[in-house]
């Protein structure tokens, strides 16, 4: 067995996952830097966010091994996995998915106050992220009150509060028009890079990507060094293959 | 046929919920036909058997309560996004939902008709056929109409019901939208026949919320949006990501305080000139007694069905009110938003079970000819209200599936959600545990001297 390097946080190799027996991840294997925002590419259905899942805990593997911080991950009982998840790793959906019976700084504060973080440093914390992120003044509203780019930011923050060490982003600005989506990537990558948070980014958007130090393309669950896709025709119909040219 | 086929394929847990309602469907439809049998065996005695008529409206409205909980719970008739495509919509799931209740309250009906025959002896060639032939009038002809009347009953109750509770409503927001769909909602009382007779807790499922539209500006002063106008969201269903406005703060409490007192003084000033002990009539001996009492009693028990919702926000409030941590927070404000799912069923388990420790507290000792027949009835109405109990807490948790899975997602411990769950729980037995006693007490007292 190959020690994994000395700098690589996470560290994933010959990761192989089925869905029900479709094949999602077929043999990934790649490094996460420390402090590096590494965007994971490729289309829709190339294996993002199973191998997301899989990077943080949330689904076991088949085949593969996975190291965090040189422990491995891929023989962890799920109440190890879980605790760390919530020590180690923050999460952000496509959608926000807030608790909707709390309140914006409730919301971002509620996964310091599952670490154990007291009520006042928790409230703390959170309501300077949200001033961070441009939502101090949502902070007292319910979620059903927000706006989506709104409710996306609180959930930033939510993941950011604690301080992960990893922070898994699965395409965070889907929900969020052009504008929305530049902003919030910005502080996202911003905050990230100045508190040292290692960020791995499901995105199939180049833009998206270009924020990235580096980039991991997937297709099709393999990983690819480039997505050689058949270019798409200008018209509709080609004029060779028709009928009635 | 679709509903059949959603039926066979659904899953174990849902396949016993329709199993309860059968089998609940099959006892009422027994004491139906029962007391059919001992109309026609004592001719004479046409008040008796209107008596024991009357009792029967008790479990035929906590059947109908269980199959319209049930109804709602069943994931075959949520509304879904693939199917909504294909032309299911929430009217054709509506009619979907409505067929597989009648389905299974029909074949519980079976089962009792079934029983019915076998112990009149109707049935030959079985052992120990015809066991209760004399009690049961096997000498005299089985009046058809009079069964099939009878075993409907149950199936069109819950259908309708169901139906009407499960219609497609318009989006919330408007002062006049009723509420969420899937809430029980006031129309409900219009669908059933017999709640207007004098069974204890026959009109407790059905009770109107007093304070409806009354209730509409709370959420506005409760956290109000700022600038922005209040938005009327539509909490589509099929769009778990949008979430819904809070509902309103349930307003029950005063409504439900005042019946539950008017049935408490009534109870009292009924039971003043009867000797001890003066319970009310059952129908297993028929002694004339107060009509004051009973109606004491059904009004009782509609006032706990009308302050459970909201004496239950008043636990979820209580229980995050100071500086909470996490467990206390996601404990009481999710008890706060679910506060008129869960209370009413628990506001009738309250009252039965009152109801259950009077009655045992009255009839210990002094009469203990309790009938199998009562017994039967009275399984039923317990067994219905907890059944109820349990399938909204089921529906609850449905509906923070998504929830529940994104928190798991961000790391939070399931020993966390589980202990929320337990301390939710808790606070309610330590509110209404008391509060049920109390109610018994106060109902028995009056008439044990």
């Amino acid at each position: 067995m190959v020690a994994p390097p000395d700098n690589d946080v996470l560290w994933a190799r010959a990761l192989h996952v089925k869905h029900n027996g479709s094949p999602a991840l077929c043999g990934v294997s790649l490094g996460v830097r420390e402090g590096e925002i590494l965007a994971v590419g490729g289309p829709r259905g190339s294996g993002k966010t199973t191998l997301l899942q899989c990077l943080s805990g949330l689904l076991p593997a088949e085949q593969g091994e996975i190291w965090f911080n040189s422990v491995p991950v891929h023989t962890m009982g799920p109440l190890v996995r879980e605790r760390l998840r919530r020590d180690r790793f923050g999460w952000i959906d496509p959608a926000p998915v807030l608790v909707p019976e709390l309140n914006a700084w409730e919301n971002a504060a509620l996964p310091l106050m599952l670490r154990g973080v007291g009520r006042r440093r928790a409230k703390t914390t959170a309501m300077e992220w949200l001033e961070r992120l441009d939502i101090g003044g949502c902070a007292r509203k319910r979620p059903y009150a927000l706006l989506q780019a709104e409710r996306q930011r609180v959930a930033i923050a939510r993941a950011l509060a604690p301080a992960p060490t990893v922070l898994f982003a699965d395409e965070p600005t889907a929900p969020l028009h052009r504008a929305d989506r530049a902003h919030v990537l910005r502080t996202l990558t911003t905050a990230a890079r100045s508190h040292g948070i290692t960020v791995v980014l499901a995105t199939h958007d180049t833009d998206t990507a270009a924020l990235a130090d580096r980039t991991v393309s997937l297709l099709d669950g393999r990983r690819v060094n480039t997505v050689h896709l058949p270019p798409v025709a200008e018209t509709e119909g080609r004029a060779a293959c028709s009928l009635s040219a | 046929m679709l509903a059949l086929r959603l039926a066979r394929g659904a899953r174990p847990a849902v396949q016993l919920r329709r199993l309860l309602v059968a089998a609940a469907s099959a006892g009422t439809g027994f004491l139906l036909l029962c007391t059919m049998g001992y109309a026609m065996g004592h001719p004479d005695a046409a008040a008796a058997a209107a008596l024991r008529l009357a009792w029967c409206v008790a479990p035929v409205a906590a059947t109908v309560q269980f199959a319209v909980a049930v109804a709602r719970t069943d994931p075959a008739t949520r509304p879904r996004s693939g199917l909504s495509a294909i032309g299911l919509g929430p009217g054709r799931l509506m009619a979907l939902s409505a067929v597989s209740t009648a389905l299974s309250c029909t074949l519980g009906s079976l089962a009792a008709l079934l029983a019915f025959l076998y112990l009149r002896g109707d049935l030959s060639g079985l052992p120990f056929g015809g066991g209760a032939a004399s009690l049961l009038a096997a000498d005299v002809p089985l009046p058809v109409p009079a069964t099939l009347t009878l075993l409907a009953l149950v199936p069109v109750a819950a259908s309708v019901t169901g139906a009407l509770v499960l219609r497609p409503r318009p989006a919330r927001g408007g002062p006049a939208a009723p509420g969420r769909p899937g809430r029980p909602g006031g129309g409900a009382a219009h669908g059933r026949p017999g709640t207007g007779g004098d069974g204890t807790s026959a009109v407790v499922p059905e009770a109107e919320h007093p304070a409806g539209p009354d209730d509409a500006p709370d959420p506005a002063a409760g956290n109000a949006p700022g600038a922005r106008p209040p938005r009327t969201r539509p909490g589509h269903p099929l769009d778990p990501h949008h979430p819904t406005a809070p509902l309103p703060t349930p307003g029950g409490l005063p409504w439900g305080s005042a019946v539950l007192a008017a049935g408490l003084a009534v109870e009292t000033y009924a039971a003043r000139g009867v000797p001890a002990p003066g319970g009310p009539a059952l129908p297993g001996g028929f002694t004339g007694g107060p009509l004051g009492v009973l109606v004491g009693w059904a009004l009782t028990a509609v006032g706990l069905a009308l302050a459970g919702p909201a004496l239950t926000h008043v636990c979820g409030r209580l229980l995050q009110a100071v500086r909470p941590g996490a467990l206390r927070l996601l404990a009481g404000r999710v008890l706060m938003e679910e506060a008129t799912r869960i209370g009413r069923p628990l506001g009738v388990v309250c009252a039965v079970a009152s109801g259950a420790y009077a009655a045992a507290t009255l009839y210990t000792g002094s009469r203990p000819d309790i009938g199998p027949l009562t017994a039967l009835g009275a399984l039923l109405v317990a067994g219905c209200a907890v059944a109820t109990l349990l399938t909204a807490a089921v529906e609850a948790r449905n509906a923070r599936a998504d929830t529940t899975a994104a928190l798991l997602r961000i790391g939070a411990p399931a020993a966390t959600l589980r202990s929320a769950a337990a301390l939710r729980a808790g606070a309610l037995f330590a509110v209404f545990g008391p509060l049920t006693w109390a109610v018994a007490e106060l109902a028995a007292l009056p008439l044990v001297h």
